[in-house]
């Protein structure tokens, strides 16, 4: 498989980074950020949607940098699994994470702006054409949505990362910079709809550490992904949990793989504690968040099994919780 | 003293051996001494007989249960039930294997496929003038160029090296562009004006049963009226008054999904026309031989000019043994350009090309009567072939005829059809044809056996037929491990402490297999009684061993296999053996690596030109030494007199001996399979020299709240006749494992809503990763075929059957939930545990019952029919008992006369009754319409 032509570039600082997007932007010319390249460089290889130039992450050190409250972009998810400075949630969902093979290249920086997926997407060109292309990468023609058919403004392509709602559960912020400056935000904010605008991400910036609140240590979690084989394969519906033990009201849970952006579920977790006086039945609140989430039908198991198994995974989330305190 | 044995013999240069030293000890230069005569290989001593891998019925100690062989005589204990390394493992793991990619010519272009984004359309212009124009490109080929049909069947040949007239589905061929890179010929691609006229496509197999405007493909007046039917079956045999009345019965429709071979490595192909204008196609292919003929049939060129390379294969499993069309555009391209040309595929034209197993939908009816019998298999299966024929014919009649064993039956009924639809074409994949109705098969005697209360293995061990006997379509079973391969595996799992017996979530379940050692009736038999498979031998004066095969080693092991038997006969190391079997110019014409065929048939051919050889030394050895060659004995690269091994010669002293006036020692041998089976028509699909037998227990875990399945063990017998190389045997049963339980669990090829593939790449085309390998425990059965080499039948593809339905019904163990939806993936399951809580009113997963047995009364009555069978078989086994047997006996029917004497309505048919037409099944339906001849002569 040929990689279409694109010119790469390595900034050694986060200042010639940005720099560098500008100078690009100015110009008028489309780029896209790497760090490990295992979501980038496959769906380059597909065309899907690739940039004449790539800025490199890779040889910025300040991105390489890890502590028990700071994680650079960079850090791969093998260092994720075993650096002992890293919360046992973390280094449990990323060790969940394809195969070893590719977390020794795998970033959390990538991770956490992994592409949403959609298997009338993740295709390769003649694939592409055949079904008239699809509104995520429409090669111009303004194509419909393949999943739900005759409308083309809103893409459904699903995010299956399993970083993102287990570092939502520890409560962790994301520090983005760009030509505008620097910011940092929770992480669930982050995340915006639909498929095809991912996140707030502005032209031009990118993601450059996460960091973790100083009560992250006191928390214990657990994530449950489904999938169909124990190796290799993106989640097809996650839930992470979270709370300080003996302290019920730290509950937080999150979802991961089941629409186009993972999302934290404070309101239902709220609700639920609020209704039963700051306690919890796991089946009822397993049922609420059943109902507020809306699987579509374009990743390998259908919809309508994935979104019953949210019962079945919050319930085990919780369980998890409980077993550990 | 070894200096003794080589007096007067081997130096570098003339001259008395006594200026070799000099005064101070060292050697003097251009006088050292050859290696003593007779030696090769990595040791310079001779070997002691390895008495241990003598047959005992030629004074050794290796046991033999079955009794004489034909081929004990030939044994000397060297190579042959010896677990060894593959010849070629080094290659593979150093990386030099040479693959099809590997193929590096000087001068060489890029070619590339431009394939249809239609599934179904006619091309009604295409322009090329754009393409021609663009800089870089060499050639241009259209399916104008290439107008003559091929396919792998003689009866079906319906492809083109491009699309000629209209594309079948997404991806079909429709042109293609030589260029100097990949990248001028991926723009090239783009530069194609074609025009279409778009067709409305067929995805379902049950729609291809109808008629169409568009017939995908037609056959004239052998069309089926305007339907999409490639092939359709019917095969009825036995009482079917014996199905009227059942004490038990089993009903099962099942869907199974197409599934691929996914074998590591892409299609790829190199072609050269060389100086003298003959082609060279370097291609990794299973079957060279019909490529060969393919490529003169499509390129107008005589075979002797073609030249057909076969590099390594990168595994194939029944997907590389068609003649493909990507194979013929490389030489059309290169041919054009006058360049060689390299096509290599992407993940996603490998499932466009397919060839995979077929998409289906089986129905198995079967029922027992009071005595625990089987009084009929009703089988209907309905396969989807996609755009092209391919093995379908085959598969077609495959599906029923391999479920006619190893039971004995009182009635088949079979209806089967094969559809063309819009889709990648199906062909031969590992267990070809078989897989799908055995599983089928399978977990209905399993259900039966429920409903009768007995277990299902005390079933099946009362309806065996026993070795030495005829099925109920007429096929010749010779030797027959079965029973032993059923009691193997019974006692290994513990099945007696386990079956029935375990917590909800975990079970246990069984599954068998039957399969065939080659194909009786080759696919190609022009010219008359041409040889399956035919072996050179060549011998030269330094002592190293040359053979010729056209057996293609696709990481079966075949070259391992056949330098094994000629290491055997000759009494040399393996590494004297030296297999060249790459190209067409030097190897005999073999047919290939399919249906299981080659250990069979192409070691036979070894064997038989090993002894040429051997007799050859031994001639040569009785001049040297007086001994008439029966009192002579070969071992380790000496030949010496039987009663005192000092009198002997070397190997080398007979080699050369028997060189005197002739030089190198030639030797030819060739296997033809006897003439077999009955006169029906489609008796001789199935026909087969020889029967590979197989039983697996395998375990599950069943999550019942996710409806995740984790096979955890497997005990995995197969009876392989005789394992020639244990360590390889082990590896095709393990391997085998992991192929069934991606078929059972996870893997399938997912057509979408618009009928497009939806996984067209490895990672959501879902092949078991090493994470879900089961603990396999491989049991070898020897049961010592009377026409194998040594004794040996196929182990590459039976011990793939039973896996299927042995995890099924463990399924059922654990959950006590009937399945029949392959893949398992969760949500079958899942979907599986909610209608059975819902019909039994439970709300909890969890709190689901799992299945129990009580043993009912025909139970003791099935053990001790199973006990007196045991001693039939042995008897048969060991030719004690030699009286003929037929399927029927058990039924109380004289074996020495026609059963059709005996039973009134004893029916042996391939054509349904007119009364029949109105219950046939699915399949069956085909059979309402007529061929457009018969439809000529109503009008």
């Amino acid at each position: 498989m040929l990689m279409p032509p694109f010119e790469l570039h390595h900034p050694t600082s986060v200042e010639e980074a940005v720099s560098m997007a500008a100078k690009l932007m100015t110009a008028g010319e489309a780029f896209d950020w790497v760090a490990g390249g295992t979501d980038v460089l496959p769906n380059y290889k597909w065309r899907i949607n690739p940039k004449p130039h790539v800025i490199s992450l890779a040889s910025i050190e300040e991105a390489h940098s890890t502590s028990s409250n700071e994680i650079g972009c960079m850090v791969t998810l093998d260092t994720l699994t075993t650096d002992p400075s890293i919360h046992p949630l973390i280094s449990e969902a990323a060790s969940k994470v394809a195969s070893s093979l590719i977390r020794k290249s795998a970033t959390l920086g990538g991770n956490l702006c992994l592409d949403t997926r959609c298997f009338w997407y993740n295709q390769g060109e003649d694939w592409r054409r055949s079904i008239d292309w699809c509104h995520k990468a429409d090669c111009g023609t303004g194509a419909d949505c393949r999943v739900i058919p005759n409308q083309n403004t809103l893409c459904v392509a699903t995010y299956q990362g399993d970083l993102a709602p287990n570092l939502m559960v520890l409560g962790a912020s994301v520090m983005l910079i760009g030509p505008h400056g620097e910011r940092t935000i929770p992480l669930n904010e982050f995340y915006q709809l639909d498929g095809m605008t991912k996140n707030v991400l502005e032209e031009g910036e990118f993601l450059l550490k996460v960091l973790l609140p100083d009560d992250a240590g006191k928390r214990i979690g657990s994530y449950q992904k489904l999938r169909v084989r124990e190796s290799w394969d993106f989640p097809e519906a996650g839930i992470a949990a979270s709370w300080i033990p003996g302290d019920v009201a730290s509950l937080t849970i999150a979802s991961t793989a089941l629409e186009s952006i993972p999302r934290q579920h404070d309101e239902e977790v709220t609700n639920h504690l609020e209704l039963n006086n700051n306690s919890f039945d796991i089946n009822s609140l397993a049922s609420e968040l059943y109902d507020v989430i809306k699987p579509v039908n374009n990743t390998a198991l259908p919809p309508r099994y994935r979104r019953t198994m949210i019962k079945t995974l919050t319930r085990r989330a919780m369980k998890a919780l409980m077993q550990e305190e | 003293m070894r200096s003794d044995t080589m007096s007067g013999g081997y130096r570098q240069q003339p001259g008395s051996g006594a200026s070799e030293t000099r005064k101070d000890g060292k050697r003097v230069a251009g006088k050292q001494r050859f290696p003593p005569p007779g030696s090769g290989g990595s040791h310079p001593e001779m070997r002691p007989r390895d008495l241990d891998f003598i047959p005992s019925t030629v004074g050794g100690k290796e046991p033999k249960p079955a009794g004489d062989h034909i081929h004990d005589r030939a044994r000397t204990g060297t190579s042959v039930g010896k677990p060894m390394a593959l010849v070629d493992s080094n290659a593979k793991v150093t990386g030099q294997a040479w693959y099809g990619d590997d193929i590096r010519l000087p001068n060489e272009i890029i070619g590339k496929i431009l394939r249809s984004p239609h599934h179904y359309a006619k091309i009604k212009s295409i322009d090329i003038s754009k393409v021609e124009a663009l800089p870089g490109v060499l050639a241009v080929a259209t399916g104008a160029d290439a107008p003559n049909q091929f396919g792998v069947l003689p009866v079906t040949k319906d492809e083109h090296a491009m699309s000629v007239e209209k594309v079948r589905h997404v991806g079909d061929l429709v042109a293609c562009v030589a260029a100097v890179d990949e990248a001028t010929a991926i723009q090239a691609l783009s530069l194609f004006e074609i025009e279409w006229e778009v067709l409305e496509p067929v995805f379902d197999p049950k729609k291809g049963l109808e008629d169409h405007d568009e017939p995908i493909h037609w056959r004239g007046k052998y069309h089926l009226a305007r339907t999409n039917v490639q092939k359709r079956v019917f095969q009825e045999f036995g009482d079917r008054s014996l199905v009227s009345s059942p004490h038990a019965a089993s009903e099962g429709s099942w869907t199974m999904a197409g599934v691929h071979h996914g074998f590591t490595e892409p299609h790829a192909v190199v072609a050269h026309w060389d100086p003298n204008g003959r082609l060279q196609l370097y291609t990794p292919q299973q079957v060279p031989h019909y490529t060969h003929r393919a490529l003169s049939t499509v390129l107008e060129v005589p075979m002797h000019q073609i030249n057909v390379i076969r590099t390594f294969v990168g595994g194939g499993f029944g997907g590389k043994s068609d003649p493909f069309p990507h194979e013929m555009c490389a030489a059309i391209l290169a041919r054009k350009a006058g360049r060689p040309v390299r096509i290599t595929f992407d993940r996603e034209e490998v499932y466009w090309i397919n060839r995979g197993r077929h998409p289906s939908h089986i129905s198995v009816n079967m029922t027992a009567d009071q005595e625990g019998r089987i009084s009929g298999f009703d089988i209907d299966a309905l396969i989807d072939g996609g755009g092209f024929a391919s093995f379908g014919h085959v598969t077609s009649y495959y599906n029923g005829v391999l479920a006619t064993a190893p039971y004995e039956l009182g009635s088949f009924h079979y209806t089967g059809a094969r559809v063309w639809t819009n889709k990648p074409a199906s062909g031969a994949m590992r267990g070809h044809g078989a897989v799908n109705t055995r599983c089928a098969v399978e977990v209905g005697l399993d259900e039966m056996a429920e409903e009768m209360k007995v277990d299902p293995i005390d079933l099946r061990l009362a309806n065996l037929l026993p070795p030495h006997s005829r099925t109920i379509s007429g096929f010749r079973i010779t030797s027959n491990g079965m029973r032993e391969a059923l009691t193997r595996v019974r006692e290994g799992s513990e099945w007696d402490q386990k079956f029935r017996q375990l917590p909800l979530g975990k079970g246990i379940g069984i599954g068998c297999g039957f399969f065939i050692s080659g194909s009786g009736l080759p696919i190609h038999w022009d010219p008359k009684n041409f040889p399956h498979a035919t072996v050179h031998i060549q011998v030269d004066m330094d002592g190293g061993v040359t053979v010729h095969t056209g057996a293609a080693d696709i990481g079966q092991g075949s070259t391992t296999a056949v330098a094994q038997v000629v290491s055997e006969v000759l009494a040399l190391p393996v590494e004297m053996i030296h297999v060249r079997s790459h190209e067409s110019d030097t190897s005999p014409v073999d047919l290939g690596s399919y249906s299981s065929r080659v250990t069979f048939m192409n070691a036979n051919a070894a064997i038989r030109a090993a002894i040429d050889i051997r007799d050859q030394l031994l001639n040569a050895a009785w001049q040297m030494l007086g001994y008439h060659p029966n009192v002579l004995v070969l071992n380790d690269r000496r030949i010496y007199y039987k009663h005192d091994p000092a009198i002997g010669v070397s190997y080398l002293q007979a080699l050369h001996k028997a060189q005197e006036d002739k030089g190198a020692l030639i030797a030819s041998g060739a296997y033809r399979s006897p003439p077999m089976g009955g006169v029906h028509k489609g008796a001789a699909a199935g026909l087969a020299p020889a029967y590979s037998f197989s039983a697996y227990v395998a375990e599950v875990d069943v999550d019942v709240e996710t409806g995740r399945i984790s096979c955890t063990n497997v005990w995995a017998a197969h009876d392989c006749g005789k394992a020639l190389n244990p360590l390889a045997v082990k590896g095709q049963i393990i391997g085998s494992c992991h192929m069934g339980l991606g078929q059972v669990l996870s893997e399938k090829m997912v057509y979408g809503r618009t009928g497009h593939l939806q996984n067209a790449n490895l990672l959501e085309y879902k092949i078991p990763s090493v994470h879900e390998m089961p603990n396999v425990e491989p049991i070898i059965v020897e049961s010592s075929d009377p026409e194998g080499p040594f004794g040996a039948k196929e182990a590459g593809e039976g011990p793939l059957l039973p896996i299927l339905p042995a995890v099924v019904n463990a399924v059922y163990d654990a959950i006590g939930v009937r399945l029949r939806d392959l893949p398992l993936t969760p949500d079958v399951v899942y979907k599986g545990i909610e209608k059975h809580m819902k019909k039994s009113g439970i709300d909890d997963p969890t709190e689901m019952p799992s299945p129990r047995l009580e043993h009912g009364s025909l139970q003791p009555i099935l053990v001790a029919r199973g006990n007196e069978h045991d001693t039939r078989d042995r008897r048969r086994q060991r030719s004690e008992d030699t009286s003929p047997y037929v399927n029927g006996v058990l039924f109380g029917f004289d074996p020495t006369r026609p059963l059709s004497e005996q039973v009134e309505g004893w029916r042996e048919a391939d054509e349904p009754l007119p009364e029949q037409l109105a219950d046939l099944g699915f399949a069956g339906r085909a059979w309402l319409k007529k061929e457009q001849r018969h439809m000529e002569d109503d009008a």
